[in-house]
């Protein structure tokens, strides 16, 4: 799996897409739903359902780290299988904006 | 809606609602409107988690979504040296420069007007403030509910005197959203006046200049008289307007309002007296012309008010929809999502929500160019475009990755 920085991908089991916008310090395996993803070009529609313990989803617009590796992932759309490297879980990379209210 | 701002590039570096609303304003009239956000904290509407009482989800936030639609997010350090470089670089392809931030920071972060023209010398330079960028107040922050609201006479108009207090402005983001459509329409004029001369100019529009801008008839006659004669009546006393019936607010009998402004009663007696089923009242000498009924208002009014009294607010919104004379039903924000006129004037659209879940319905820019409503897709996450659009630049994942280790970008 050669994950380059702005390749695109899709997920295998559910509608969830990618693109890497930092690429892994070390080889590994991109894994949504707890399986690896498909090239987005690739001719495989996603088929059957993410994993168990591997969905709680991917959002869009939303990025995806593993502190481990360095990958980092923008989500382009949502689905409901849950980003992974090399059986790593990401995590998701929120703003922190000071708290406020209106 | 037709892209009249097609090709129209902004660098939008604010926050909050007033100064993103005007980049939102341009962006649903086809502008390519880049928003600069803290690469950790992103905007600080993002972290308003509570709206009074209600909690707000930040995955369907409406708050972010009103002001932000349509535009890319690019995380920008700008207090580092990397991330001001890259400012400028954007800079020079934009054709708008919009800031909310005050001028201390601007000068700090080289953000202000001869940094932004040292990269861009035609660029139009628009500037969202509090209370103006002269005068003694220049370097004070502010909210519409200040600057706006309580300034410039709004909160104590609206305020019938016998409360104790100043009511509060209604929902959140009410003066910033007026403002933001000041300064939309400011930079806009400024793109013509650029188009026609090549001069490109500053633009400045305030809460305060839009605050008594709102309240500008009763300000210029309050100048002129040395006082203010305006005074809102408390509601529910019934009182008549003193010289015309068809004045008012009325009480259905299930607790519905329904306003009547008909200024000029005369030409619409048999009109509206036939609607509230007493069309025998428009041939009573004492309302059968403007000068009687005028004459007569305290007993007209009465005929009047008992008549919505005696029906529901269903039965009379039906009812007055044939009726000439000018009115209007009391809503709800929610009940504007379901009125009929609204949808058939495409006033609303709709953009997808981060979560993939059901779409989010947002109210459009109030301008329509040759009858097409606002097609616009939704905010942008914090930071969603950063890599992309540093490409679109020309800069190559090397540099991107050095930019990142150096914290200039997220």
């Amino acid at each position: 799996m050669d994950i380059k920085p702005g390749s695109r991908w899709k997920s295998a089991v559910c509608t969830a897409e990618m693109v890497v916008v930092r690429a892994p310090q070390s080889a590994g395996e991109l894994q949504c739903g707890g399986v690896a993803v498909l090239e987005h070009s690739a001719p495989q529609s996603p088929s059957g359902e993410p994993h168990e313990g591997h969905s709680n989803g991917v959002m869009i617009g939303k990025r995806y780290i593993d502190e481990e590796s360095g990958i980092e992932v923008l989500g382009a759309k949502a689905g409901a299988g849950s980003l992974a490297f090399d059986g790593r879980p990401l995590n998701l990379k929120e703003a922190k904006p000071l708290p406020a209210s209106d | 809606m037709t892209q009249v701002m097609k090709g129209i590039r902004v660098l939008e570096v604010a926050q909050f609602t007033f100064v993103p609303a005007a980049g939102g304003v341009l962006s649903d009239w086809g502008a390519d409107v880049i928003k600069i956000e803290h690469p950790v904290r992103g905007d600080a509407q993002r972290g308003i988690k509570l709206l009074q009482n209600w909690a707000v989800n930040p995955q369907r936030s409406a708050l972010m979504q009103h002001p932000n639609r349509g535009k890319r997010s690019v995380g920008i350090d700008v207090s580092t040296e990397e991330g001001q470089k890259l400012i400028y670089e954007l800079a020079a392809s934009c054709d708008v420069f919009l800031t909310n931030y005050l001028p201390a920071q601007r000068q700090k972060l080289k953000i202000d007007l001869e940094h932004i023209r040292a990269a861009n010398p035609d660029i139009i330079y628009a500037r969202g403030s509090a209370f103006g960028d002269k005068g003694p107040e220049r370097e004070k922050g502010g909210f519409d509910s200040t600057a706006f609201w309580a300034r410039g006479g709004s909160a104590i108009m609206v305020t019938p005197k016998e409360l104790e207090g100043p009511l509060p402005q209604p929902g959140p983001a009410y003066g910033d959203t007026i403002g933001g459509m000041n300064l939309a329409g400011g930079i806009t004029a400024a793109l013509f006046h650029r188009e026609r001369t090549g001069e490109a100019t500053e633009v400045d529009v305030s809460l305060l200049s839009s605050g008594i801008w709102a309240t500008a008839c009763s300000v210029d006659v309050s100048m002129d008289l040395g006082e203010s004669p305006f005074v809102n009546a408390m509601p529910g006393g019934g009182v008549p307007h003193s010289t015309n019936p068809f004045i008012g607010v009325f009480r259905t009998s299930d607790d519905g309002y329904i306003n009547l402004t008909v200024l000029s009663p005369g030409p619409y007696i048999e009109d509206v007296f036939t609607h509230l089923n007493m069309p025998e009242m428009a041939k009573d000498e004492r309302f059968s012309t403007a000068e009687t009924i005028m004459e007569n208002t305290a007993e007209a009014f009465e005929l009047v008010k008992n008549a919505f009294r005696s029906n529901t607010f269903d039965y009379w919104t039906e009812k007055l929809k044939t009726m000439r004379g000018q009115w209007a039903a009391y809503q709800s924000p929610a009940d504007v999502g379901n009125d009929e006129q609204v949808l058939a004037n495409d006033m609303i659209f709709d953009v997808e929500t981060a979560d993939g879940g059901k779409p989010l319905r947002l109210v459009a820019n109030p301008v329509q160019f040759n009858h097409e409503g606002v097609k616009n897709s939704r905010a942008p996450e914090a930071s969603e475009h950063t890599e992309l659009l540093l490409m679109e630049l020309g800069i190559d994942w090397d540099r991107i990755e050095e930019l990142k280790a150096k914290g200039a970008i997220a």
